[in-house]
Protein backbone atom coordinates (compact mmCIF):
# COMPACT_ATOMS: atom_id res chain seq x y z
CA UNK A 1 0.00 0.00 0.00
CA UNK A 2 0.99 3.53 -0.76
CA UNK A 3 -0.51 5.03 2.35
CA UNK A 4 0.02 2.86 4.83
CA UNK A 5 2.92 0.30 6.55
CA UNK A 6 1.29 -2.40 8.79
CA UNK A 7 3.73 -3.67 11.02
CA UNK A 8 1.94 -7.02 12.31
CA UNK A 9 0.49 -9.46 10.61
CA UNK A 10 -1.01 -11.56 13.38
CA UNK A 11 -4.37 -10.93 14.29
CA UNK A 12 -6.22 -11.00 17.40
CA UNK A 13 -9.70 -12.39 16.16
CA UNK A 14 -7.47 -15.46 14.70
CA UNK A 15 -6.73 -16.44 18.70
CA UNK A 16 -10.62 -17.06 19.14
CA UNK A 17 -10.63 -20.26 18.23
CA UNK A 18 -7.87 -21.90 19.73
CA UNK A 19 -7.14 -19.27 22.57
CA UNK A 20 -8.75 -19.35 26.10
CA UNK A 21 -7.31 -22.78 27.07
CA UNK A 22 -1.05 -19.07 30.59
CA UNK A 23 -0.53 -15.42 35.81
CA UNK A 24 0.65 -12.16 35.15
CA UNK A 25 1.01 -8.73 36.99
CA UNK A 26 0.89 -8.65 27.16
CA UNK A 27 4.32 -10.04 25.92
CA UNK A 28 3.82 -14.29 26.49
CA UNK A 29 2.55 -16.44 24.54
CA UNK A 30 2.46 -23.01 23.21
CA UNK A 31 -1.52 -23.36 22.03
CA UNK A 32 -1.33 -20.22 20.24
CA UNK A 33 2.80 -19.68 18.78
CA UNK B 1 -12.80 1.56 17.01
CA UNK B 2 -9.97 2.56 16.49
CA UNK B 3 -6.51 4.46 18.19
CA UNK B 4 -4.64 7.21 16.08
CA UNK B 5 -2.10 9.50 17.55
CA UNK B 6 1.03 10.89 16.59
CA UNK B 7 4.65 10.16 18.33
CA UNK B 8 7.96 11.56 17.65
CA UNK B 9 7.26 11.84 14.23
CA UNK B 10 5.34 8.91 13.36
CA UNK B 11 1.53 8.77 12.39
CA UNK B 12 0.01 5.66 13.86
CA UNK B 13 -3.24 3.91 13.75
CA UNK B 14 -4.23 1.77 16.25
CA UNK B 15 -6.88 -1.05 15.19
CA UNK B 16 -7.70 -2.02 18.62
CA UNK B 17 -10.26 -5.16 18.28
CA UNK B 18 -7.83 -6.69 15.53
CA UNK B 19 -4.52 -5.17 16.96
CA UNK B 20 -3.54 -4.15 13.61
CA UNK B 21 -0.72 -1.55 13.56
CA UNK B 22 -0.39 0.93 10.76
CA UNK B 23 2.12 3.63 10.17
CA UNK B 24 0.52 6.23 7.65
CA UNK B 25 1.14 8.87 6.06
CA UNK B 26 -0.34 12.40 6.67
CA UNK B 27 -2.89 12.10 3.94
CA UNK B 28 -4.33 8.50 5.56
CA UNK B 29 -3.84 10.09 8.97
CA UNK B 30 -6.22 13.04 8.13
CA UNK B 31 -8.74 10.40 6.19
CA UNK B 32 -8.92 7.84 8.61
CA UNK B 33 -9.67 10.49 11.00
CA UNK B 34 -12.61 11.58 8.93
CA UNK B 35 -14.08 8.63 7.59
CA UNK B 36 -16.04 7.30 10.32
CA UNK B 37 -18.14 10.71 10.32
CA UNK B 38 -18.11 12.15 7.04
CA UNK B 39 -18.95 10.09 3.32
CA UNK B 40 -16.29 10.03 0.67
CA UNK B 41 -17.33 13.23 -1.01
CA UNK B 42 -17.40 15.44 2.37
CA UNK B 43 -13.89 14.00 2.81
CA UNK B 44 -13.02 15.19 -0.55
CA UNK B 45 -14.48 18.28 0.03
CA UNK B 46 -13.03 19.13 3.79
CA UNK B 47 -9.59 18.13 2.17
CA UNK B 48 -9.43 20.01 -0.97
CA UNK B 49 -6.97 22.24 -0.10
CA UNK B 50 -4.59 20.22 0.92
CA UNK B 51 -4.39 16.99 -1.07
CA UNK B 52 -5.40 16.20 -5.07
CA UNK B 53 -8.83 14.38 -5.34
CA UNK B 54 -7.06 11.56 -7.24
CA UNK B 55 -4.40 11.20 -3.75
CA UNK B 56 -7.36 11.10 -1.56
CA UNK B 57 -9.49 8.03 -3.83
CA UNK B 58 -6.30 6.22 -3.54
CA UNK B 59 -6.21 6.80 0.60
CA UNK B 60 -10.22 5.68 0.63
CA UNK B 61 -9.40 2.85 -1.12
CA UNK B 62 -6.91 1.55 0.93
CA UNK B 63 -9.17 2.00 3.62
CA UNK B 64 -11.47 0.00 2.20
CA UNK B 65 -9.00 -3.02 1.66
CA UNK B 66 -7.76 -2.80 5.37
CA UNK B 67 -11.63 -2.68 6.29
CA UNK B 68 -12.53 -6.07 4.09
CA UNK B 69 -9.03 -7.79 5.46
CA UNK B 70 -10.46 -6.82 9.29
CA UNK B 71 -7.64 -5.05 9.62
CA UNK B 72 -9.16 -1.08 10.52
CA UNK B 73 -12.26 -0.38 12.10
CA UNK B 74 -12.98 -4.04 13.26
CA UNK B 75 -16.26 -4.73 15.14
CA UNK B 76 -15.89 -5.51 18.77
CA UNK B 77 -17.29 -9.28 19.00
CA UNK B 78 -15.75 -10.34 21.88
CA UNK B 79 -17.87 -9.77 24.88
CA UNK B 80 -19.72 -12.42 25.04
CA UNK B 81 -17.13 -14.84 24.27
CA UNK B 82 -15.01 -13.86 27.44
CA UNK B 83 -18.76 -14.04 29.86
CA UNK B 84 -18.96 -17.82 27.93
CA UNK B 85 -15.66 -18.69 28.50
CA UNK B 86 -16.28 -17.43 32.02
CA UNK B 87 -18.96 -19.54 33.13
CA UNK B 88 -17.47 -22.67 31.04
CA UNK B 89 -13.79 -22.65 32.19
CA UNK B 90 -13.14 -24.04 35.47
CA UNK B 91 -10.43 -22.64 37.24
CA UNK B 92 -7.13 -23.89 38.43
CA UNK B 93 -4.85 -22.66 41.23
CA UNK B 94 -1.24 -21.95 38.99
CA UNK B 95 0.71 -19.49 41.15
CA UNK B 96 1.58 -19.03 44.80
CA UNK B 97 3.03 -15.95 46.09
CA UNK B 98 4.97 -16.93 49.58
CA UNK B 99 5.23 -14.36 51.53
CA UNK B 100 8.43 -16.03 53.52
CA UNK B 101 9.03 -13.21 55.65
CA UNK B 102 6.75 -10.57 57.09
CA UNK B 103 10.19 -8.21 58.54
CA UNK B 104 12.46 -6.35 56.11
CA UNK B 105 15.89 -5.05 56.85
CA UNK B 106 14.97 -1.60 55.01
CA UNK B 107 12.71 1.11 56.07
CA UNK B 108 11.34 2.19 52.34
CA UNK B 109 9.14 4.70 52.86
CA UNK B 110 6.74 3.50 50.04
CA UNK B 111 6.59 -0.02 51.13
CA UNK B 112 2.74 -0.98 50.55
CA UNK B 113 3.73 -3.92 52.96
CA UNK B 114 4.79 -1.18 56.04
CA UNK B 115 8.42 -2.71 55.95
CA UNK B 116 7.56 -6.45 55.59
CA UNK B 117 4.55 -6.54 58.22
CA UNK B 118 1.46 -6.19 56.04
CA UNK B 119 -0.28 -4.27 58.90
CA UNK B 120 0.43 -6.55 61.27
CA UNK B 121 3.55 -8.21 63.19
CA UNK B 122 6.55 -9.31 62.02
CA UNK B 123 6.63 -13.57 61.41
CA UNK B 124 8.60 -15.49 59.30
CA UNK B 125 7.00 -17.96 57.29
CA UNK B 126 7.61 -21.73 59.34
CA UNK B 127 8.85 -25.02 56.75
CA UNK B 128 5.70 -26.27 57.49
CA UNK B 129 3.55 -23.59 56.55
CA UNK B 130 5.49 -23.37 53.30
CA UNK B 131 4.91 -27.29 52.80
CA UNK B 132 1.37 -26.77 53.36
CA UNK B 133 0.80 -24.20 50.69
CA UNK B 134 3.08 -26.58 47.99
CA UNK B 135 0.66 -29.28 48.87
CA UNK B 136 -2.21 -26.81 48.54
CA UNK B 137 -1.21 -25.79 44.81
CA UNK B 138 -0.26 -29.23 43.63
CA UNK B 139 -3.88 -30.53 44.90
CA UNK B 140 -5.76 -27.43 43.55
CA UNK B 141 -4.23 -27.25 40.04
CA UNK B 142 -5.75 -29.83 38.45
CA UNK B 143 -4.12 -31.61 35.69
CA UNK B 144 -1.99 -28.23 34.93
CA UNK B 145 1.90 -29.27 35.32
CA UNK B 146 3.74 -25.85 35.25
CA UNK B 147 3.50 -24.45 38.52
CA UNK B 148 4.58 -21.28 39.81
CA UNK B 149 5.98 -20.11 43.27
CA UNK B 150 7.01 -16.47 44.03
CA UNK B 151 9.38 -16.39 47.22
CA UNK B 152 8.05 -13.01 48.51
CA UNK B 153 8.12 -10.73 51.59
CA UNK B 154 9.15 -8.78 53.22
CA UNK B 155 12.60 -9.67 52.60
CA UNK B 156 12.61 -13.58 51.85
CA UNK B 157 16.62 -13.48 52.29
CA UNK B 158 15.72 -12.86 55.92
CA UNK B 159 14.68 -16.60 56.28
CA UNK B 160 16.17 -18.25 53.03
CA UNK B 161 17.07 -21.96 54.92
CA UNK B 162 13.10 -22.00 54.18
CA UNK B 163 13.66 -21.18 50.99
CA UNK B 164 16.15 -23.71 50.23
CA UNK B 165 13.79 -26.53 52.31
CA UNK B 166 11.24 -25.46 50.20
CA UNK B 167 12.90 -25.76 46.83
CA UNK B 168 14.11 -29.49 47.50
CA UNK B 169 10.57 -30.14 49.21
CA UNK B 170 8.57 -28.50 45.77
CA UNK B 171 11.58 -30.93 43.33
CA UNK B 172 10.25 -34.11 45.01
CA UNK B 173 6.58 -33.05 44.95
CA UNK B 174 7.76 -32.55 40.87
CA UNK B 175 8.24 -36.27 40.69
CA UNK B 176 5.65 -37.36 42.71
CA UNK B 177 2.86 -35.63 40.96
CA UNK B 178 4.24 -34.97 37.14
CA UNK B 179 4.27 -31.18 37.89
CA UNK B 180 7.25 -28.72 36.85
CA UNK B 181 7.75 -25.70 39.29
CA UNK B 182 9.06 -22.58 38.14
CA UNK B 183 10.47 -20.31 41.32
CA UNK B 184 11.46 -17.07 41.67
CA UNK B 185 12.84 -14.78 44.45
CA UNK B 186 12.12 -10.96 44.74
CA UNK B 187 15.01 -9.69 47.23
CA UNK B 188 16.38 -6.04 48.42
CA UNK B 189 19.49 -7.13 48.05
CA UNK B 190 21.10 -6.37 51.54
CA UNK B 191 21.85 -9.96 52.35
CA UNK B 192 22.74 -11.00 49.00
CA UNK B 193 25.66 -13.09 49.35
CA UNK B 194 27.62 -16.08 46.94
CA UNK B 195 25.64 -18.78 48.49
CA UNK B 196 22.59 -16.98 47.90
CA UNK B 197 23.41 -16.10 44.32
CA UNK B 198 24.67 -19.40 43.86
CA UNK B 199 21.24 -20.96 45.02
CA UNK B 200 19.44 -18.75 42.78
CA UNK B 201 21.08 -19.46 39.54
CA UNK B 202 20.62 -23.22 39.92
CA UNK B 203 16.56 -22.35 41.13
CA UNK B 204 15.42 -19.53 40.13
CA UNK B 205 13.76 -18.85 37.11
CA UNK B 206 13.56 -15.42 37.73
CA UNK B 207 14.71 -12.67 40.48
CA UNK B 208 13.86 -9.40 41.11
CA UNK B 209 16.67 -6.56 42.83
CA UNK B 210 14.61 -4.09 43.96
CA UNK B 211 16.48 -0.76 43.24
CA UNK B 212 15.24 2.58 42.21
CA UNK B 213 17.81 4.36 40.08
CA UNK B 214 20.05 7.26 40.72
CA UNK B 215 22.01 6.86 44.32
CA UNK B 216 20.70 10.30 46.04
CA UNK B 217 16.89 9.07 44.53
CA UNK B 218 17.12 5.41 46.20
CA UNK B 219 18.72 6.39 49.02
CA UNK B 220 15.81 9.14 49.78
CA UNK B 221 13.38 6.29 49.81
CA UNK B 222 15.24 2.89 50.42
CA UNK B 223 17.13 3.79 53.89
CA UNK B 224 17.95 1.26 56.62
CA UNK B 225 15.57 1.74 59.79
CA UNK B 226 19.16 4.06 60.98
CA UNK B 227 18.27 6.74 58.02
CA UNK B 228 21.55 5.73 56.20
CA UNK B 229 21.50 4.68 52.28
CA UNK B 230 21.39 0.69 50.58
CA UNK B 231 22.52 1.97 47.33
CA UNK B 232 26.57 1.45 48.25
CA UNK B 233 25.59 -1.72 49.27
CA UNK B 234 23.64 -3.17 46.58
CA UNK B 235 24.62 -2.29 43.71
CA UNK B 236 27.85 -4.31 43.20
CA UNK B 237 26.00 -7.22 44.28
CA UNK B 238 23.67 -6.72 41.70
CA UNK B 239 26.22 -6.10 38.79
CA UNK B 240 27.90 -9.05 39.94
CA UNK B 241 24.16 -11.30 40.16
CA UNK B 242 22.93 -10.12 36.95
CA UNK B 243 26.62 -10.98 35.32
CA UNK B 244 25.85 -14.61 36.84
CA UNK B 245 22.93 -15.12 35.12
CA UNK B 246 24.25 -13.32 31.70
CA UNK B 247 22.08 -10.52 31.81
CA UNK B 248 18.61 -12.64 31.91
CA UNK B 249 16.30 -14.16 33.92
CA UNK B 250 16.10 -11.29 36.22
CA UNK B 251 14.85 -7.70 36.50
CA UNK B 252 16.08 -4.64 38.57
CA UNK B 253 13.03 -2.92 39.83
CA UNK B 254 12.81 0.30 41.32
CA UNK B 255 9.74 2.90 41.84
CA UNK B 256 9.77 6.69 40.80
CA UNK B 257 7.42 8.71 42.44
CA UNK B 258 6.69 12.33 42.75
CA UNK B 259 10.30 13.01 43.95
CA UNK B 260 11.42 11.99 41.13
CA UNK B 261 9.19 13.27 38.08
CA UNK B 262 12.52 12.53 35.64
CA UNK B 263 12.72 9.33 36.09
CA UNK B 264 14.19 8.63 32.73
CA UNK B 265 17.35 9.81 34.13
CA UNK B 266 17.29 6.66 36.66
CA UNK B 267 16.10 4.28 33.92
CA UNK B 268 19.02 5.06 31.89
CA UNK B 269 21.64 5.41 35.32
CA UNK B 270 20.72 1.40 35.71
CA UNK B 271 20.95 1.11 32.10
CA UNK B 272 24.78 3.07 32.07
CA UNK B 273 25.91 0.20 34.98
CA UNK B 274 25.08 -2.53 32.90
CA UNK B 275 21.95 -3.60 33.47
CA UNK B 276 19.83 -5.18 30.32
CA UNK B 277 16.52 -6.17 32.06
CA UNK B 278 15.05 -2.81 33.83
CA UNK B 279 11.52 -1.49 35.63
CA UNK B 280 11.00 1.57 36.89
CA UNK B 281 7.75 1.80 37.62
CA UNK B 282 5.38 4.35 39.55
CA UNK B 283 4.26 4.69 42.77
CA UNK B 284 0.81 3.34 44.31
CA UNK B 285 0.37 5.43 47.04
CA UNK B 286 -2.58 7.25 49.05
CA UNK B 287 -3.44 10.83 47.78
CA UNK B 288 -1.98 12.03 51.16
CA UNK B 289 1.26 10.88 50.47
CA UNK B 290 4.21 13.50 50.34
CA UNK B 291 5.79 10.84 47.22
CA UNK B 292 2.44 10.06 45.46
CA UNK B 293 1.98 10.82 42.01
CA UNK B 294 -0.76 13.12 41.01
CA UNK B 295 -3.08 14.19 38.15
CA UNK B 296 -0.82 17.28 37.76
CA UNK B 297 1.98 15.17 37.17
CA UNK B 298 0.91 13.31 34.22
CA UNK B 299 2.13 15.83 31.24
CA UNK B 300 5.49 15.93 33.00
CA UNK B 301 5.66 11.99 33.24
CA UNK B 302 4.16 11.20 29.83
CA UNK B 303 7.56 13.93 28.60
CA UNK B 304 9.81 11.33 30.83
CA UNK B 305 8.47 8.10 28.66
CA UNK B 306 8.62 9.93 25.22
CA UNK B 307 12.06 10.75 26.20
CA UNK B 308 13.01 7.26 27.56
CA UNK B 309 11.47 6.00 24.30
CA UNK B 310 13.33 8.15 21.99
CA UNK B 311 16.74 7.18 24.02
CA UNK B 312 15.81 3.58 23.74
CA UNK B 313 15.97 4.04 19.81
CA UNK B 314 19.08 5.53 19.70
CA UNK B 315 20.80 3.25 22.25
CA UNK B 316 19.06 0.07 19.71
CA UNK B 317 20.92 1.82 16.75
CA UNK B 318 24.05 1.91 18.77
CA UNK B 319 24.00 -1.89 20.07
CA UNK B 320 23.53 -0.57 23.60
CA UNK B 321 19.53 -2.00 23.68
CA UNK B 322 17.93 -2.71 27.45
CA UNK B 323 14.81 -3.82 27.85
CA UNK B 324 12.33 -1.68 29.67
CA UNK B 325 9.12 -4.17 31.28
CA UNK B 326 6.59 -1.40 30.74
CA UNK B 327 7.73 -0.94 27.06
CA UNK B 328 7.99 -4.42 26.31
CA UNK B 329 4.66 -5.23 23.76
CA UNK B 330 5.08 -8.31 21.40
CA UNK B 331 3.11 -7.19 18.15
CA UNK B 332 3.50 -10.75 16.16
CA UNK B 333 2.84 -12.74 19.13
CA UNK B 334 1.57 -12.57 23.08
CA UNK B 335 -1.42 -14.07 24.76
CA UNK B 336 -4.77 -14.79 23.37
CA UNK B 337 -7.83 -12.53 23.12
CA UNK B 338 -9.79 -14.73 26.37
CA UNK B 339 -6.58 -14.29 28.41
CA UNK B 340 -5.85 -10.48 27.63
CA UNK B 341 -9.41 -9.51 28.33
CA UNK B 342 -9.43 -11.50 31.50
CA UNK B 343 -6.89 -10.02 33.55
CA UNK B 344 -3.92 -11.21 36.18
CA UNK B 345 -5.68 -14.09 37.39
CA UNK B 346 -5.50 -12.88 41.46
CA UNK B 347 -8.03 -14.56 43.12
CA UNK B 348 -8.42 -17.35 41.12
CA UNK B 349 -5.54 -18.19 39.39
CA UNK B 350 -3.09 -16.67 41.89
CA UNK B 351 -3.11 -16.63 45.21
CA UNK B 352 -0.77 -14.96 48.42
CA UNK B 353 -0.10 -17.09 51.37
CA UNK B 354 0.79 -15.38 54.81
CA UNK B 355 3.36 -16.96 57.21
CA UNK B 356 0.72 -18.52 59.41
CA UNK B 357 -0.76 -20.21 56.30
CA UNK B 358 -3.62 -17.69 54.95
CA UNK B 359 -4.61 -17.06 51.60
CA UNK B 360 -5.48 -13.73 49.84
CA UNK B 361 -6.20 -12.67 46.39
CA UNK B 362 -2.79 -11.47 45.95
CA UNK B 363 0.09 -9.98 47.89
CA UNK B 364 -1.25 -6.54 47.59
CA UNK B 365 -4.80 -8.02 49.46
CA UNK B 366 -2.65 -9.33 52.79
CA UNK B 367 -3.60 -7.77 56.02
CA UNK B 368 -7.21 -6.85 54.59
CA UNK B 369 -9.39 -9.27 56.79
CA UNK B 370 -12.56 -8.59 54.04
CA UNK B 371 -10.41 -10.24 51.93
CA UNK B 372 -9.70 -12.85 53.68
CA UNK B 373 -10.03 -16.27 51.45
CA UNK B 374 -8.99 -18.88 54.00
CA UNK B 375 -5.81 -21.09 54.62
CA UNK B 376 -3.53 -23.70 52.87
CA UNK B 377 -4.68 -26.14 55.21
CA UNK B 378 -8.43 -26.17 54.84
CA UNK B 379 -8.01 -24.67 51.29
CA UNK B 380 -10.48 -21.61 49.93
CA UNK B 381 -13.52 -21.24 51.90
CA UNK B 382 -14.84 -17.57 50.36
CA UNK B 383 -16.25 -19.03 47.25
CA UNK B 384 -17.64 -15.94 46.40
CA UNK B 385 -14.95 -13.22 46.98
CA UNK B 386 -13.03 -15.80 44.38
CA UNK B 387 -16.17 -15.88 42.13
CA UNK B 388 -16.55 -11.63 42.51
CA UNK B 389 -12.74 -11.93 41.34
CA UNK B 390 -13.18 -14.57 38.23
CA UNK B 391 -16.51 -12.22 36.77
CA UNK B 392 -13.94 -9.29 36.98
CA UNK B 393 -12.61 -9.03 32.92
CA UNK B 394 -12.34 -5.93 30.81
CA UNK B 395 -15.82 -5.55 30.10
CA UNK B 396 -16.83 -5.81 33.94
CA UNK B 397 -15.77 -2.35 33.92
CA UNK B 398 -17.54 0.89 32.85
CA UNK B 399 -13.82 2.65 32.29
CA UNK B 400 -11.99 -0.27 30.05
CA UNK B 401 -14.52 -1.78 27.62
CA UNK B 402 -14.34 1.30 25.28
CA UNK B 403 -10.07 1.97 26.28
CA UNK B 404 -8.24 1.13 23.46
CA UNK B 405 -5.36 -0.14 25.59
CA UNK B 406 -7.40 -2.88 27.18
CA UNK B 407 -5.79 -5.65 25.07
CA UNK B 408 -2.24 -4.32 26.23
CA UNK B 409 -3.63 -3.46 29.86
CA UNK B 410 -6.42 -6.18 30.74
CA UNK B 411 -8.22 -3.93 32.94
CA UNK B 412 -5.09 -3.07 35.55
CA UNK B 413 -4.80 -3.84 38.80
CA UNK B 414 -7.79 -5.46 41.18
CA UNK B 415 -5.69 -4.29 43.82
CA UNK B 416 -5.34 -0.86 43.01
CA UNK B 417 -9.20 -0.40 41.74
CA UNK B 418 -10.08 -1.54 45.51
CA UNK B 419 -8.04 0.97 47.10
CA UNK B 420 -8.89 4.17 45.23
CA UNK B 421 -12.48 3.42 44.58
CA UNK B 422 -13.55 0.66 47.06
CA UNK B 423 -14.31 -2.12 44.10
CA UNK B 424 -12.09 -4.01 42.94
CA UNK B 425 -14.58 -3.82 39.21
CA UNK B 426 -13.20 -0.30 38.61
CA UNK B 427 -9.33 1.15 37.31
CA UNK B 428 -7.33 3.26 38.92
CA UNK B 429 -7.40 6.40 37.22
CA UNK B 430 -3.52 7.83 36.72
CA UNK B 431 -2.68 4.04 36.63
CA UNK B 432 -4.93 3.99 33.36
CA UNK B 433 -3.53 7.17 32.04
CA UNK B 434 0.35 6.44 32.11
CA UNK B 435 -0.02 3.07 31.01
CA UNK B 436 -2.19 4.17 27.89
CA UNK B 437 1.23 6.73 27.25
CA UNK B 438 3.12 3.24 27.28
CA UNK B 439 1.66 1.30 25.30
CA UNK B 440 1.52 4.65 22.51
CA UNK B 441 5.45 4.79 23.22
CA UNK B 442 6.03 1.00 22.94
CA UNK B 443 3.89 0.89 19.72
CA UNK B 444 6.31 3.82 18.41
CA UNK B 445 9.29 2.44 19.14
CA UNK B 446 7.94 -0.88 17.42
CA UNK B 447 7.65 1.58 14.37
CA UNK B 448 10.44 3.24 14.63
CA UNK B 449 12.44 -0.17 14.59
CA UNK B 450 10.38 -1.58 11.66
CA UNK B 451 11.22 1.56 9.35
CA UNK B 452 15.42 0.81 10.42
CA UNK B 453 15.13 -2.36 9.36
Amino acid sequence: MKHVQTLNTRKLQNTVKKGGCCTSCGNQTEQCK
Amino acid sequence: MIHQYQNNGYNIVLDVNSGAIHVVDELMYEVIGLYEVHSPEEIRALLADKYEAAEIDEALSEIDELIESKELFTPDEYEGYIEELGKNRPTVVKALCLHIAHDCNLACKYCFAEEGEYHGKRELMSYEVGKAALDFLVANSGNRRNLEVDFFGGEPTLNFQVVKDLVAYGRNLEKEHDKKFRFTLTTNGVLLNDDIMEFANREMDNVVLSIDGRPEVHNFMRPFPNGSGSYDLVVPKYKKFADSRDQQRYYVRGTFTHHNLDFAEDVLHLADLGFKQISVEPVVAPESADYAIREEDLPRLYEEYDKLAQEMIKRHKNGEDFNFFHFMIDLEGGPCVAKRLSGCGSGTEYLAVTPWGDLYPCHQFVGNEEFLLGNVYEGVKRDDIVADFKSCNVYSKEKCKNCFARFYCSGGCAANSYNFHGSIHDAYDIGCALQKKRVECAIMIKAALAQED
